[in-house]
């Protein structure tokens, strides 16, 4: 059990910033994030010895977010949800922003993708940020390969139509 | 391939999803679409964008703890899980059960015999009574013992330079008689009982009782309890050179 503790701790611990991001992605509230994530990680060493993949990143992601969803259906009304901000107590990982424009870009884009529905989000955060092929889309998300490409297609639209009409609002509060 | 092909498959195309014939297809539209090939750069750059403005966050350091935590009990919980199963309790007092009925039905006789082997031993030295017939020579040994047994037990002259033949005494030990051989060191005493199977063969085995070193054995030919004080190589090398003589035929 000690090997297997360790196995798990050396494949699964360096994932715990996506794991996190995805969380806060699906339930927004940092707190919730932070309680589904551990979730997620008790739930992922009682299955451990039923993982035999190599790709650890997918599969703890996919617990993350079965553990998100159940949060949702079970404590969090929709409506209760609070906005998803861009100014939490985390840290933001990489360089820091440079300039005042990208900061406006960054808050908008948060503002445009917290008004996209959860199954859209969670699409465009998979694709695009973690890489998912269609294939990993498809059997993590469980629906089909059409599914996965109509779904990205919509999300896409939808958070460009968003990002449009944020962008209409600014001219007009600037005029 | 027609614009509204194009921008069906365009999606695909950009996420690197697309078949090679299609894709090739594709390439070969936008080099001669420019509307499509403008498109495919929006939404090039609008994938870009994203990438380059979604906040990543790194995960508190304390939720880093608390996981390390509740993985660390998670795992204390599996260890201890096995000893809330009721079919463990159930298994410990089957084998226990088990052991009990297993000592009771077939009782460890080796054990028995040389304890009582050993209080003969005992009671041999504290009178001074070691043996009947006094000789260093084993035939003479041999033949006084074979007189007053059924039996003619092997005696070995000396099995270890150390040691040598004293004499040897009939015992009685649990209704057997047993022929008993007595050799002497300067320091110990070993005394062998030996008598002829039957059906009780004895299991090798080794065991201290009251302070003394009881090796048992047994070969076709008798059952053996060697006692000794002492225990170091030159018993050691006593007991094997001994067994070694016993089947070699190397004795009287």
């Amino acid at each position: 059990m000690e090997e297997v503790q360790s196995i798990f701790e050396k494949l699964c611990l360096p994932h715990l910033d996506a794991a996190y991001n995805f969380a806060r992605l699906v339930v927004e509230r940092d707190q919730d994030a932070e309680d589904v994530v551990q979730e997620a990680y008790v739930r992922a060493l009682k299955g451990f010895e039923k993982f035999h993949g190599n790709d650890a990143r997918a599969w703890l992601l996919g617990i993350v977010r079965n553990a998100a969803y159940g949060r949702l259906q079970k404590h969090v009304r929709k409506s209760d949800l609070l906005p998803f901000e861009a100014t939490i107590d985390a840290e933001t990982v990489g360089d820091p922003l440079p300039d005042s424009y990208h900061e406006e870009r960054v808050q908008q884009l948060d503002e445009a993708l917290k008004r996209l529905p959860v199954e859209l989000r969670e699409i465009l955060f998979l694709r695009e940020i973690e890489d998912w092929s269609y294939r990993k889309l498809a059997s993590t998300l469980k629906v089909s390969s059409e599914t996965v490409v109509s779904r990205l297609s919509r999300a896409r639209q939808c958070l460009q139509q968003e990002l449009a009409r944020a962008g209409r609002k600014e001219l007009k509060h600037e005029l | 391939m027609n614009c509204e092909e194009a921008g069906r498959l365009l999606d695909a195309y950009l996420d690197r999803e697309l078949e090679w014939s299609s894709r090739l297809e594709l390439q070969e539209h936008l080099s001669l679409c420019p509307s499509c090939w403008s498109l495919a750069q929006e939404r090039q750059e609008f994938r870009t964008l994203f990438r380059a403005t979604t906040s990543t966050y790194k995960a508190p350091s304390e939720l880093r703890k608390k996981i390390l935590v509740a993985v660390r009990r998670e795992k204390t919980k599996q260890a201890f899980a096995l000893f809330r199963q009721p079919w463990v309790y159930a298994a410990g007092v089957f084998i226990l059960c088990l052991s009990l009925v297993l000592n009771i039905l077939f009782p460890d006789s080796g054990k028995e015999i040389s304890r009582q082997a050993v209080l003969c031993h005992s009671r041999s030295i504290s009178p001074e009574h070691l043996v009947d017939v006094n000789s260093a020579n084993p035939l003479v040994v041999k033949s006084w013992l074979a007189a007053r047994l059924d039996f003619s037990p092997p005696v070995v002259a000396s099995p270890a330079s150390a040691y040598a033949l004293l004499g040897g005494r009939v015992d009685v030990i649990q209704n057997r008689t047993v022929a008993t051989i007595v050799y002497k060191s300067d320091k110990d005493l070993i005394t062998l009982f030996c008598w002829p199977p039957k059906r009780e063969q004895l299991p090798q085995r080794e065991y201290v009782i009251n302070g003394y070193h009881v090796h048992v054995w047994s070969n076709a030919e008798c059952n053996y309890i060697l006692i000794s004080k002492f225990r170091g190589p030159e018993t050691d090398g006593f007991t094997d050179s001994f067994r070694d003589q016993l089947q070699s035929g190397a004795y009287f």
